[in-house]
This record gives structure tokens, sequence and C-alpha cells, in this order.
């Protein structure tokens, strides 16, 4: 499975990185860093956590 | 009513004589909407001619759903519905992502991020000196006090202005209620707010404020002329009321459940998920509107096109198919995905800022206090901001 990131809707809450701060984090202008788009069963739970918690929807699973 | 072409199978909605903006319900709707949620999804209200959502899964579905349901009616009559035509608030996708990104462009987290260290340093001293005072009235004291400060000078509020700023941005919610008594006399004084945000110029705001950058920007090309008045009486309208609100009940919440507090000042890294408990307990918007723009399915009964629609926030946060033992306060529960700054493309634009204040406010009430003796919370009916009115402290325990 992949995460894909809608950037025009990313607004820098950084609620998806306190989910999974091993998939993603926010650099140091406050833009979203995508670590790993590509995720295995293993992370799948962390990658739905951090989709699930974009406050502004901007995160979804392909 | 009933449109010919329902598919065989599919029924109306359970109805109910429920008045949501009856003086007893918006005191305490959570009686009320625990009895909705029994009867269905999505229930009818004869007396509001309104399609409440009641339970959580139906409300985060049909939150980023604008294409089933328009933001065109936000509000509950139609005069504040045309009023606020051609804002963020009230429009839909494609043209709501453009005014979203103007809106958001200085109140982003990115944009606020140098107001952190500030914003705390503020709610410390003001939390320091209500301490060392030892008895207060909270509301005015701390939950008005605090965010008004912040916004003013957020926005770089003088004078006036900043005096009125309470009035207009309680005014500016009581209108989107239905047409009552309590929507007809806020109107005149959300007019004031609006006539003073139509005509405002970047020397009425002071230098190095945000509000000042928003006209720089207009100034730049960097959002459509005429809009910067816009923003920021999206910023009051929708940001005071709300946090005042929010801040009040973090302290009613914490002097009522001292075991709660114990827990956060044995572990301040709950501050964040003991706000996201104080919103999802006591949201201070409870009902929002929108506008079924078809015939809408749910759960296999319709709610026809055109309706009006109420989204029970409230309801939804205190779901138990949702969350376990939901009339419980409970910090440690962390309800990430509460529903209290809405959802999706219209999610709250200001709650990176509403965090910043909240989370400031319970660090320093943790650290400083250890428990508040709290007198007679008075509550006052209000449409759409449900908030304390007055809470004595009559004594403060210190940390
Ligand atoms: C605890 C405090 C707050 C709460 C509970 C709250 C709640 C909400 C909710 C429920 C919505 C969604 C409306 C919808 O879906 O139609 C919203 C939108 C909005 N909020 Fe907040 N809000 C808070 C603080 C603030 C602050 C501090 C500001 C600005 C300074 C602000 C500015 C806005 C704006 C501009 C929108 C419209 C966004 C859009 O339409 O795209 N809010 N808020």
């Amino acid at each position: 499975m992949k995460i894909v990131l809608d950037r025009p809707r990313c607004e820098g809450h950084g609620l998806c990185e306190e989910a999974a701060p091993q998939l993603m984090h926010l650099d140091d202008d406050g833009e979203l860093v995508l670590d790993r788009e590509e995720v295995d069963e293993a992370d799948a739970a962390l990658a739905n956590a951090a989709v699930r918690v974009c406050p502004v929807a901007a995160l979804r699973i392909a | 009513m009933r449109p010919s072409h329902f598919t065989e199978g599919m029924t109306t909605p359970p109805t109910s004589d429920v008045d949501l903006f009856a003086d007893e319900v918006v005191l305490d709707p959570y009686p009320v909407y625990a009895e909705l949620r029994e009867q269905g999804p999505v229930v009818h209200l004869r007396k509001n001619d309104v399609y409440a959502l009641t339970r959580y899964a139906v409300i985060r579905d049909a939150l980023p759903d604008w294409e089933s349901f328009s933001s065109t009616s936000i509000a509950f009559n139609p005069m504040a519905n045309e009023a606020l035509t051609g804002t963020s608030l009230a429009s839909d996708p494609p043209v709501h992502t453009q005014l979203r990104a103007t809106l958001t462009e200085n109140l982003s987290p990115r944009a606020l991020r140098g107001l952190k260290g500030r914003i705390e340093a503020k709610a410390d001293v003001l939390v320091a000196e209500l301490v060392e005072k030892g008895s207060f009235e909270a509301i005015s004291a701390l939950a008005r006090a605090f965010p008004l400060e912040v916004v003013a000078d957020l926005i770089g509020f003088t004078g006036h202005v900043r005096d009125n700023m309470l009035r207009w941005g309680q005014a500016a919610m009581q209108v989107i209620g239905p047409m009552n008594q309590r929507t007809a006399e806020s109107f005149p004084i959300a007019g004031e707010l609006y006539e003073w945000c139509s005509q405002v110029k970047a020397s009425d705001l002071a230098e190095g404020s945000v509000g000042r950058g928003i006209f720089d920007a207009e100034a730049r090309g960097a959002i459509p002329p005429d809009t910067a008045g816009h923003i920021i009486h999206q910023y009051l309208g929708a940001g005071v009321d709300t946090t005042v609100a929010a801040i009040g009940n973090i302290v009613a919440l914490f002097a009522s459940h001292p075991d709660q507090l114990d827990l956060i000042r044995e572990n301040p890294s709950l501050v964040p998920g003991a706000f996201n408990e104080v919103l999802r307990f006591w949201p201070p918007v409870n009902a929002w509107g929108r506008r079924a723009t078809k015939d809408v399915d749910i759960d296999g009964t319709v709610i026809p096109a055109g309706a009006q629609i109420a989204v029970l926030l409230g309801a939804g946060n205190r779901d138990p198919r949702h969350y376990e033992n939901p009339d419980a306060f409970l910090v440690e529960r962390n309800p990430v995905d509460h529903l209290s700054f809405g959802y999706g493309p219209h999610g709250c634009a200001g709650q990176g800022l509403a965090r910043l204040e909240a989370h400031a406010v319970i660090e320093a009430l943790s650290r400083r206090v250890k428990r508040l003796v709290v007198g007679l919370e008075v509550r006052v009916p209000s449409n759409i901001t449900r908030s304390i009115e007055e809470l004595p402290i009559l004594e403060v325990i210190p940390a």
C-alpha cells in the first residue's frame, strides 16, 4: 500500500507526525515530508492512524 | 414532499418533536442527543424542519462530502446564510479551495510557529497572577481575557475594537441559529462587526501583526483585492467565542475532575490529549448546518434534496458506537478524531491557534494548581456556542 499526500490541502497541523513519526515528519519550514510512501503490512496500522487523524483529510491510502 | 423517484426499500427517517434550540436543550443537549442517536443516524426534527445527523460514523462521512452536503446553508436562518455568501465558511469547492488557501496563509500552524513562545509566556503570567490572588471569576479573568488578548495582538487590534471583540464575536455565532429572539437581537451587533471589517485599513492595525500581514499580502497581489477585511471578519467571527468557550470548559472540567487534573500533573505529555478530551466532551459548537444537494441515502433512509441538515457534532462525540464509556471525562483517552473542529475541507482553519492557546493554559494550570474549589456555575442559553457565563473560583490550592 501507498500513502498519498494532497499537498495543497496540507496545512502542517502535524498530527500525522505524532501518530506515525516513523513514516513522516514536518521539516524546518513546517512542510510535511513522507519519509516512506510505500508501506508494508507491518506498518499498515501506523499509516492508517496518520490518515485518520489528518484534520483536513489531506492524506489517503492508495 | 416525498420525491417520487425513491428507490424500492428506502424509507423516510424517523421523526422527533425535539426543538434543538429550546433553552433547556442548548443548556444541556446531551440527554436529547442520546435519545436522537438511538432513534437513528438521521432524524427529522419537525419543529426545526431539519434532518439531524446523530451518530459518529455518519457525521464523519458527511463533513468532507461537499458534493452531497453543501456549506451554502451552515446557518439555520436564510439571512445569515445570505450574509455569509462568498466566505470560505459558506462556500463549496472549487471556490472554497481558493478562499481557504487565502484564509490559512496567515493562520496555518506554519504561519503561527513564531507565536508559540509568546502565547505560552502570556498564559503562564496570567495563571500565576490568578493563583496568587487565590479567588477569581474564571470566565472573565481567564477564559475571556486570554484569547481576547491573543487574538487582539495577533490581528493587531487597538482601541475600541479590542473592547468590542467579545460582543461582536458572541453575536457572530448567535446569528447562525434559527430566527429566534436571540438571533434577532444579535443581528445588529453582528452588523457592527461586519461594518467595521468592511472599512478597516492597514493603518488601523498594529505594525508587525498578522492582520497587517494580511493587508501586505493584498497589496502584493498574493490574495485577491478587497479580501483582507473579510478574512479578519472570519478570524473574529469564528475564532473568539469558540476559544473562550473551550478555555472556560477546561477550567470547569479540571475543577470538577481533580483526579483527571492529577493525571496531567503527573504526566505533562497528556496536555494535548486532555484538550482533545475537553473538546470531545463539551464541544464549543454542538450543532452546525449543511444543505443536502440531492436525495442522500443514509443506511437505507433518505434525506430529500434541498433539506436543511443539522450536523450534531456533540452527539457524534458521545456515540458509544465509537467511544467507549462516552459520557465519562477521561484525559487519557486522547480522542484525536473528535468532531469538534469539524473535518475535511472546512475543518477548523484556526485549530492550530486554538491548540496553542489551550495547550498553554492547560500546561500552566497543571503546573501551578493542585485543586480548584468552585462556586455555582452560571450558564445562559445560546444558539450555537455552548459556554459557561460565570465560574467563581472560591479557592486555589496551589501545586
Ligand atoms: C476551540 C476553538 C474552536 C472550535 C471548537 C472551532 C470549531 C470550528 C468548526 C466546527 C469549524 C467547521 C465548520 C464547518 O465544517 O463548516 C470551524 C471552521 C473555521 N474556524 Fe474554527 N474553531 C475554533 C477556533 C478557531 C479560531 C481560533 C479561529 C481563527 C482565529 C477559527 C477560524 C475558523 C475558520 C476561518 C473556519 C472556516 C474554515 C473553512 O470554511 O474552510 N476557529 N471551526
